[in-house]
């Protein structure tokens, strides 16, 4: 008996069952799909500066997957509480409050439509986002240690460290840093001493295994619920991987994982990896930078902090879909006033069989040993 | 700048220690002195120590040394590193510039320190100096809110950061306004002789006071030198340094480095291989008397570029017995003699690898005719022939030109030392010592026919890989070979590339399923050879790709139908089978069902297609080209062909080939992604199209039964097997993807690794030894549980092999228990020992067989006292004890039971149960593959000393002479309660663990395996490692 599920998605819901039947030379097939639990989606919208928008509804998304509509279960902005559809509509009643009310900051509605104005003009808010829109959040760092790294070893943990702190309110951090191999430096905590401590622990050396890091990096986010991000930081290209990007990529995609990366390195220095870096980022949901220096890190840094506090986060249960394959999923704003913004989500997922228990504890002890 | 590379050189991490800091060891002085030597404290007079600037543990992390080094290790160590990673043609590497810096930063921080030495920061005025010289700075100033420090002076904060200096507990100490300490004592570490038996041995010249580790950190033949005597014992060291001294031993340093650790002088005699009878011949060889063990070694190590001390060496590590062998009569001189020619021009020490690793496997295996002459597998005319005809090296090549005149096999013998010089894959060194594994596992009543040998000799350059099947399976005769052999070079000659790559996929992986069936003895042994012929036998003549489906099939069926008596099974059926013979117990059954799930697992993440289905379409298909047979039910099986789906592309086409350009292109896996055999059915087809049809699922039938073999083996921890699902399907039998690659029969390699583009990697050749492939393509999964450690390539996917390869399906209950009693007795008979000078006589010299000397004096001086060898016996691998307690108990039955309660106890077991808990069944049952080293893939524990790291092909030595893993975790299940058929489960996941926790700092650091294995089964033992599989077993 062969069972998948949608990894990533919230266990223990599980909706339906439908068998799907199929003959084979020695007769009807013992395979069972288990027919789902619920999508999770973490979307971005920004204006044509990069600037977010907040304060949408439920009924401003419309999302489908494989063009079959879906109806959308629970939705969830920034780190609000996440709610079902009912307690959303109980919330929108008291949307009258003015968005962009203490509660979020400053943070500014579509119905006002106006955006927030960057020190620098990218989007990137000035000051740290508030507690409530962090919260909720599992961040991984993934810190590259290997030789390329010598000469922004300690300005990129400055970085680093300074991103840790910035996300002071944010559920939880998990540090840890790569070369050839993986080393879980600090699993997912809230204690920040205990990441910073991971942090200046790091000693460089050896080869680059970005993309079989990053997978077991995926992996353990995958066992969390909720919105859950890696954020990458790589000085250069991998010549030690035997996994390739695509795959790793579409296991984020499939985990519900969002990944950023910033590069330390400029797009055109590097061709392949700034490729990957782009469009594996973009397909789960994230973002690549590509900085010049230390400076530009933090900004990066700063960036990715604006966009995980201003997430929206929304799930569905698929309808009955036949495809066992890739599915797609697209998100689109409804109304004529929201079609001028751009939605960012991944944009699709692949259907993962459910790993055996040993395995999976195997390869994700640090998530295992604080899953939530 | 860069970093240097540090492979195998895991820089540790430290925890972090926090405001209050612990002096770091016991064994620290505290060093209130300067740092120059002090004589170490009571019980160690004679031992003279050195001062290491800073705390160890920050030494430690930069100079590249594992941080559960002891003391005595540390000096070595670092001479080991600094003379292999501390320079490159003629340049100092990064790795000691920043050495050398950081012991300058240390010592700029020790001016901080106070007497106690502690460097202390109560407030922002007090730190200040101390921020600084850390190459840090507080932004915002200090003392004002959310201020943190952050990096002024690149150069020295990243000295600060790679040494663990607690920035994070200083930082959080003034923004608390709370002390902040930090111990910063300099460190005494033993030293060799006297600090200035070193430093006046040196070239290098410095204005000013010069310390050892100064010294050490600019004189690399010093260093190669004192790693050097550090691997001898202690008489041998005192014996080269007061024979004329260290300066004028440094020429010989690299070959004391390669070949002098076997080297061991006891009482005023060098201990020659052979014994006391031969020592007149080493004399003649050497030009000095062992009596005379300076001028000895000396001269050994000086003679003929080194070969002599290489000869020496490998002489020294096979048993006593076999250097009886080879040292008897005029032997000793005459291999030597032709040793040393093929070698004259060359030099034994030059590069960074010993180079006698052919000699000593050739030692090691060299079989002896019952009259004392060299085994000869055939006969010396098949072998005049073999040598005429291979290819060698000229010396070689001049050496056998005579070789029609010869009448003896001692020619042959010596034509093979001679040959042992010149690595090669299809030397005749190498066809001899196949064909002698072979004839070794078959016995003297199967041994090879001339006929045979000389058929495997002709096709060894192209085949050797697969003849290990016959050393493991020596049930398969000639008929058996010789069918093998035309199956393989019949489909070794499709013309077509990919007709080729499918019928050689297709032969290796049913071959590779009646390996697993017959090595889980689910395969009788009687029906070997019948099964065996009918894998292989259908391949010949195949070159279509109907009758290769057909032939597959077949081949299948008979590997079936020996192992379960019905030759069609579902596939779940075969799954069944593969995960291990049917079990009756609820432990026997948990395991079965976890197994065969894996298996699943990784077929289904392979998106393989079921065997049902090709065989229901292919049988369908064949119905409807001889008009009957529905075409309805074939259309499902027809879309499930169709369910697999490339993984979505990140590049295009355009950038692959940019990017990757010699990186394979999947050719393989697109023909099946646009094979659509729906259309065919529906229309229906004419016979000939439907024929092509069925010609097309040939592919298809490959993989599944490929990704069987890969699902077989999976290592623990895997994720390629996983997550890559082109990984199976990718698998380029035909050399195709590689320009010019020959080795297609060959071990396969690993190759597309680092190259982004390029689709993920893949194995290239073929199945053979594919557990070793696939843990090598897996092992840099397993995360390291030591910050900076890495995981050990050269010895990884040994250890994985030997927890994947074999399985324990049919140990009994004595015989894990034995396996627990003879390591206890093992332990007995040495805590005795302390007491029992008789005894401890005994004890040392079995324990000679398998200890390098510098470990066996150790040994001997804990077994003086009982709290010294009780504090040592952790330090003693369980594959020492087993043969301690096994060779024990050979050499005096009559004191078998007297040592304590497990001496006794395995005594009574041994008389109930004599053939469960023999030795012989134990080795075979939790010994390990030697593929290399024996040239079988059959398990067993071969008793043989650590080996060194050698190059090429003889990698995987540093691997097979680790034997103690199973024997460990044996005892560890017996101890804790599960049954014997558990450790199917837990040794694979046990071991995974293992390697996470190995913490070694050089390729031949074997303690530090012991240490991880140790560490690994405490973890266990007290529930801190959880599978849950075992642990349902363990409840049960």
């Amino acid at each position: 008996m062969r069972f998948f599920l949608f990894v990533g998605l919230c266990s223990g819901l599980v909706a339906a069952v439908a068998s799907l039947p199929a003959m084979t030379a020695q007769g009807p097939s013992s395979r069972i799909f288990v027919n789902v639990v619920l999508v999770q989606l973490n979307v971005a919208v920004t204006d044509h500066n990069g600037s977010y928008i907040t304060g949408l509804r439920p009924e401003n998304f419309a999302v489908s997957e494989d063009k079959i509509p879906e109806k959308i279960a629970s939705f969830e902005e920034g780190g609000a509480p996440e709610g079902s559809i009912r307690d959303a509509e109980m919330a929108k009643k008291s949307v009258a409050a003015p968005a962009g009310s203490a509660a979020d900051g400053g943070a500014q509605t579509a119905a006002q439509a106006t955006t927030q104005a960057s020190e620098e003009g990218s989007g990137i808010a000035s000051s740290p986002p508030p507690v409530s829109r962090l919260a909720g959040a599992s961040v991984y760092v993934l810190f590259d240690t290997s030789d390329y790294m010598y000469r922004g070893f300690v300005f990129a943990q400055d970085a680093i460290g300074g991103f840790v702190r910035s996300m002071e309110e944010a559920n939880k951090i998990a540090f840890y840093s790569y070369s050839r191999n993986l080393s879980r430096a600090t699993p997912l905590t809230t204690d920040r001493t205990a990441v910073m401590q991971g942090v200046r622990s790091t000693v460089a050396g050896d080869d680059a295994a970005l993309y079989n890091c990053l997978l077991l990096t995926v992996r353990d986010a995958a066992q969390l619920r909720g919105r859950k991000a890696i954020v990458v930081f790589s000085n250069g290209p991998d010549n030690a991987s035997s996994v390739p990007p695509e795959d790793v990529e579409e296991l984020a995609q499939s985990t519900g994982t969002i990944i950023y990366i910033i590069s330390t390195r400029l797009a055109h220095d590097e061709p392949v990896s700034s490729a990957v870096f782009e469009r594996m980022s973009k397909g789960t949901g994230g973002k690549a930078y590509f900085a010049k220096d230390w400076r530009d890190e933090s900004t990066a840094f700063a960036s990715i902090r604006e966009d995980l506090a201003h997430l929206y986060t929304i799930s569905y249960y698929p309808k009955l879909n036949p495809n066992r394959g890739w599915r797609t999923i697209s998100v689109k704003l409804v109304g004529k006033e929201l079609e001028k913004y751009r939605v960012r989500t991944r944009d699709g997922y692949r259907l993962q069989e459910q790993v055996p228990a040993t395995t999976q504890a195997a390869d994700g002890e640090a998530a295992a040993a604080d899953p939530h | 700048m860069k970093l240097p590379r540090r492979p195998w050189t895991p820089i540790p991490a430290f925890l972090f220690c926090l405001s209050v800091c612990i002096p770091a060891h016991a064994w620290s002085s505290g060093g209130t002195g300067p740092d120059g030597d002090v004589a170490h404290g009571a019980g160690s007079a004679a031992m003279q120590m050195v001062s290491i600037p800073g705390p160890l543990r920050s030494f430690m992390r930069m100079a590249g040394i594992s941080q559960e080094a002891t003391p005595e290790e540390m000096l070595p160590l670092l001479a080991r590193n600094v003379s292999l990673h501390g320079y490159q043609v003629g340049s100092e590497t990064e790795y000691l510039v920043l050495l050398r810096r950081y012991v300058q930063f240390a010592q700029d921080l020790r001016q901080l320190a106070d007497a106690q030495n502690a460097i202390h920061a109560d407030n922002c005025e007090q730190a200040a100096k101390l921020v600084e010289v850390l190459g840090y700075q507080f932004d915002p100033a200090c003392g004002e809110k959310n201020a943190y420090l952050v990096t002024a002076n690149a150069e020295r904060a990243f000295l600060a950061i790679d040494s663990g200096f607690p920035i994070t507990g200083l930082e959080d100490a003034l923004q608390k306004h709370t002390p902040f300490a930090y111990s910063f004592p300099a460190t005494q570490v033993p030293v060799l002789f006297r600090s200035q038996d070193w430093t006046s041995a040196s070239i290098w010249r410095h204005k000013g006071d010069m310390t050892l580790v100064d010294v050490m950190l600019h004189d690399q033949e010093l260093d190669r030198l004192y790693w050097a005597l550090s691997k001898n014992d202690e008489e041998t060291r005192l014996v080269l340094r007061q024979s004329r001294g260290l300066k004028s031993l440094l020429p010989l340093a690299p070959a004391l480095e390669f070949y002098g650790s076997q080297v061991s002088v006891r009482a005023g005699r060098v201990l020659v291989p052979g014994g006391p009878d031969t020592e007149k011949g080493w004399e003649e060889l050497v030009g000095a008397s062992p009596n005379s063990p300076g001028e000895f070694i000396e001269h050994m190590c000086a003679r003929d570029h080194g070969w002599l001390a290489a000869y020496f060496d490998a002489l020294s590590r096979v048993s006593r017995e076999q250097q009886v062998h080879l040292t008897s009569g005029s032997r000793l001189k005459q291999l030597y003699d032709v040793y040393r020619r093929a070698g004259n021009g060359f030099s034994a020490t030059r590069g960074v690898f010993p180079r006698n690793a052919d000699l000593l496997v050739l030692f090691n295996r060299m079989q002896w005719q019952p009259d004392g002459s060299p085994y000869i597998p055939g006969s010396l005319n098949e072998w005049k022939e073999i040598l005429s005809q291979n290819y060698s090296p000229k010396l070689v090549r001049d050496w056998v030109r005579d070789a029609r005149s010869w009448d003896s096999p001692e020619q042959l013998l010596m034509s093979l030392v001679a040959s042992s010089c010149f690595t090669s894959d299809d030397s005749p060194l190498q066809i001899y010592l196949t064909l002698s594994a072979i004839d070794h596992a078959r016995g003297p009543e199967g041994r090879l026919s001339e006929a045979t040998v000389r058929l495997l000799a002709a096709r060894f350059a192209e085949f050797h890989s697969w003849y290990l099947v016959f050393s493991e399976f020596p049930a398969l005769n000639d008929t058996s070979v010789t069918q093998f052999l035309n199956a393989a070079e019949s489909v070794s000659g499709i013309s077509s590339p990919a007709m080729r790559s499918n019928a050689m996929g297709a032969l290796q992986g049913n071959i590779g399923l009646w390996e697993i069936l017959a090595r889980q003895q689910q395969i009788p042994e009687a029906k070997m050879n019948a099964s065996w012929q009918g894998v292989v036998q259908p391949f010949v003549g195949v070159s279509a790709s109907v009758p290769l489906f057909e032939a597959t099939r077949a081949s299948l069926r008979s590997t079936l139908g020996a192992a379960s008596g019905e030759a069609n099974l579902s596939q779940d059926q075969i799954i069944e089978l593969l995960a291990g013979p049917a079990q009756q117990s609820f432990a026997g059954r948990r395991t079965h069902d976890e197994i065969a799930q894996r298996i699943r697992s990784v077929l289904d993440d392979q998106r393989l297609v079921s065997l049902d289905t090709l065989f229901g379409l292919y049988d369908g298909l064949d119905q409807m080209a001889h008009g009957s047979g529905e075409k309805d039910p074939l259309i499902p099986l027809a879309a499930s062909l169709r369910e697999f789906e490339m993984p979505r592309a990140i590049f295009s086409p355009g950038e692959k080939a940019a990017w990757a350009p010699a990186i394979y292109t999947s050719r393989h896996t697109e023909l099946q992604v646009r094979t659509d055999l729906t259309r065919v059915i529906q229309s229906p087809g004419s016979p000939a199209q439907l024929e092509a049809a069925r010609g097309q699922l040939t592919p298809f039938l490959r993989d599944t039964l490929v990704g069987l073999n890969y699902a077989y083996y999976e290592p623990p921890g895997a994720q390629v097997l996983h997550n890559n699902p082109l990984f199976v399907r990718s698998h380029d039998f035909s050399g195709t993807s590689i320009l010019g690659y020959g080795q297609v029969w060959d071990t396969p390699t690993l190759v597309g690794i680092g190259v982004t583009a390029g689709g993920g990697a893949y194995l290239i050749g073929s199945l053979a030894n594919l557990p070793y492939a696939l843990a090598t393509a897996e092992e840099d999964f397993i995360a390291p549980e030591n910050v900076q450690a890495l995981i050990w390539q050269a010895a990884g996917p040994a250890l994985l092999v030997d927890a994947i390869e074999p399985r324990w399906w049919d140990v009994s209950p004595a015989e894990l228990h034995a396996a627990a009693l003879y390591q206890r007795m093992g332990e007995e008979l040495l805590m005795d020992a302390t007491g029992n000078a008789e005894l401890r006589g005994r004890v040392t010299e079995v324990l000679s067989d398998l200890m390098m000397p510098r470990r066996l004096e150790m040994t001997e001086q804990a077994l003086q006292r009982p709290a010294d060898a009780a504090a040592f016996m952790p330090q003693i691998t369980p594959a020492e004890k087993f043969y301690l307690a096994a060779e024990y108990r050979r050499l005096y039955p009559e004191q078998a039971a007297t040592w304590g309660a497990a001496s006794k106890e395995l005594d009574d077991v041994a008389r109930s149960n004599p053939s469960e808990v023999s030795v012989a069944r134990l080795s075979k049952d939790f010994g390990v593959p030697h593929p290399t080293l024996e040239q079988t893939n059959a398990c067993a524990i071969v008793n043989v000393k650590p080996l060194p790291a050698f190059s090429g092909e003889d990698y995987g030595l540093v691997g097979e002479s680790w034997e103690s893993s199973n024997l460990y975790w044996a005892r560890l299940a017996d101890e804790m309660g599960y049954p014997a058929v558990s450790l199917n489960l837990l040794i694979p996941e046990l071991s995974r663990h293992m390697i996470a926790k190995i913490f070694a700092t050089d390729i031949e650091d074997w303690p530090a395996i012991l240490r991880a294995m140790e560490q690994t089964g405490d973890e266990f033992r007290k529930g801190g490692i959880h599978l849950a599989a075992a642990s349902t077993i363990a409840q049960h």
